[in-house]
């Protein structure tokens, strides 16, 4: 394998060279753009949470809603006391301010997947699912009732501080960190607790360490993409990160393949131009979603893009 | 006499009104190696998931190397020295053969997983490292030409010797075998005694084994123990356990009084 770090750079580039455009592109394919990259950081995180270390989430809208707030918070509240009323926009001191935002919001979501990794320790399959989504709705209702932030009608008067750098830097840091860690001599491991957690543990490996750890990464990368998704739409209220939300995102890792991170990337892409695409029929999406996770779980489960071939007993 | 390795006392396991695991004594000394035979649902793998740590004694004890076994993880008692293979052989349906045992070297991993993040020569080397050691562990064992193939496609015999593999991968003191030539035939089960041997002289290891077969248990190991109803029944060399009247009767019931163990 070539250098990570090569890869890394050269998404870096790309989005300085897509930053530096930004003006002469459309700026409706400047938003899909971004609204592709969020998609990718929060199909990559969900993939090592449930592809990876296979613990089942349906509560990642909810990481997703914690960061958003927690990012705005900090913006909102926190940034004319650091950098003044009228810094100047795109200076370096409206970029730090949303660099710690973003941190910020990360770090929450991080410690609301702390809180929703223990239970893990306990449940599996159909029961761990239930519990996280039960996490994502208790979320949506406190933000709903919680009028500091807006409640029902929403945070507004975010700053608009994500730019397309932001973006691909965020989803190049999200794919590198979990591509680096899953292919480690540590990160086997959590292919390893998903496979056979007894197996696991035989082979000196802690599974109840391994299902936090990658909650909480996973919640922490999706914290970010929160922060990213506020900033951009510069409104969040509760009901946009909602139930469909996760399940959105859950199609998502489910297309691309579990634990496959290139497939996911590629369905993130997909998933989020087709929309896009079918706006002549948009009332028909969820629909077209439903139909397009039976056909794919009938005809490819083992997701349309992983193209590894499938051992005959993997699930076994 | 030195301290046992491994020391059972009075250990029992109940699972609701079935003693599974009867007030069991046994003690495994430094580099024994050790049968534990019996009827089926005799206790021997109930036994063995006691030692690792999956069941908890329901009285009496296990201690390991003077230590005190009870309320570890299973996990930090593979890291105090014990590992096990499993009668039901489980491996690691997506990982590759080299993966299962670079997966078992994490123990021994001297980077921190962050350092798979900046990649800095600590991190190289202790991947490094760990490679090695497995790529010389399958060698050993002759998987090393299934290096990169899924684990799910070896032949049954190659699957049971990766799973001893990935046990020594976590460097034992105490290796447990459940079974090991469950499955195999004859050719294999001969092949398989050599290798038992060759493990405990070589990786200067204790080993208990449990098994079914007489040709491989009676070949290998210096000293049996036998159980039946969860109770040790007989304990000594093989020669004795061939011959006592108490294992035979529990194997075949007492109208069988022919020495059954001769072929």
């Amino acid at each position: 394998m070539r250098h990570p770090f090569s890869y890394l750079l050269l998404a870096l580039v790309l989005g300085g060279v897509l930053s530096a455009l930004s003006d002469r592109i459309d700026p409706y394919h400047l938003d899909v753009l971004i609204g592709v990259g969020i998609n990718v950081v929060l199909a990559v995180s969900l993939n090592l949470i449930a592809g990876h270390t296979g613990q089942f989430s349906l509560g990642h809208a909810g990481f997703m809603a914690v960061g958003a707030y927690a990012a705005a918070a900090v913006t909102i509240f926190l940034g004319p006391h650091l950098i003044g009323d009228a810094p100047s926009p795109g200076g370096l001191a409206e970029n730090a301010l949303f660099g710690a935002a973003l941190l910020g919001g990360g770090l929450a979501a991080a410690a609301a997947g702390l809180l929703v990794g223990i239970p893990s320790l306990r449940l599996r399959g159909d029961y761990l699912a239930l519990v996280t989504l039960g996490f994502g709705e208790i979320i949506r209702v406190l933000l709903q009732n919680f009028e500091p932030l807006g409640g029902a009608l929403g945070l507004n008067g975010i700053p608009a501080y994500t730019t397309v750098f932001w973006v691909v830097a965020t989803a190049a840091a999200t794919v590198f960190t979990v591509g680096c860690l899953v292919r480690s001599t540590y990160g086997l491991g959590f292919l390893a607790v998903r496979d056979d957690e007894i197996a696991a543990s035989a082979a000196g490996l802690d599974p109840a360490r391994y299902k936090v750890v990658a909650f909480t990464a996973g919640a922490f990368f999706a914290g970010i993409a929160g922060g990213l998704f506020g900033h951009f739409k510069m409104t969040i209220t509760p009901s946009g990160f909602d139930f469909s939300r996760s399940i959105e995102i859950v199609v998502m890792v489910i297309l691309g393949g579990l634990g496959n991170t290139f497939g996911v990337i590629l369905a993130a892409v997909l998933l989020t131009l087709l929309p896009e695409l079918l706006r002549p029929v948009a009332e028909y999406r969820l629909v077209l979603y439903s139909l397009l996770l039976i056909g794919l779980m009938l005809a490819r489960p083992q997701g349309l893009f992983n193209f590894r071939p499938r051992s005959p007993a993997s699930r076994a | 006499m030195p301290a046992p390795l491994l020391q059972l006392s009075r250990a029992t396991v109940r699972f609701g009104g079935l003693t599974a695991v009867d007030t069991l004594d046994l003690a495994l000394g430094e580099h024994e190696l050790v049968g534990l035979i019996g009827p089926n649902g005799a206790g021997k793998t109930t036994a063995f998931n006691l030692i690792t740590g999956l069941y908890a004694p329901a009285s009496g004890s296990v201690a390991f190397a003077g230590r005190d076994l009870a309320g570890l993880a299973p996990h930090r008692i593979v890291a105090a020295g014990i590992a096990r293979t499993f009668q039901n052989i489980r491996l690691f349906g997506s990982l590759s053969v080299l993966d299962h045992v670079r997966v078992a070297g994490n123990l021994h991993r001297t980077a921190a997983p962050w350092q798979a993040l900046v990649r800095g020569r600590a991190f190289r080397e202790s991947e490094a490292a760990v490679t090695r050691r497995a790529e010389e562990l399958l060698a050993l064992f002759h998987l090393d030409r299934f290096r990169d193939a899924p684990a799910r496609s070896l032949p049954y015999g190659e699957q049971r010797r990766l799973e001893i593999v990935r046990a020594l991968a976590t460097r034992p003191r105490l290796l447990l075998l459940d079974e090991p030539a469950a499955g195999l035939n004859p050719q294999e089960k001969i092949e398989l005694v050599a290798l038992i041997q060759r493990v405990h002289r070589e990786f200067d290891l204790t080993i208990l084994l449990v098994e079914h077969s007489m040709r491989v248990v009676m070949g290998v190991c210096q000293r049996i123990a036998v159980l039946d109803h969860g109770k040790k029944i007989a304990e000594g060399p093989p020669e004795a356990i061939r011959r006592d009247p108490a294992v035979i009767e529990a194997y075949l019931g007492p109208e069988h009084a022919t020495a059954v163990f001769h072929h």
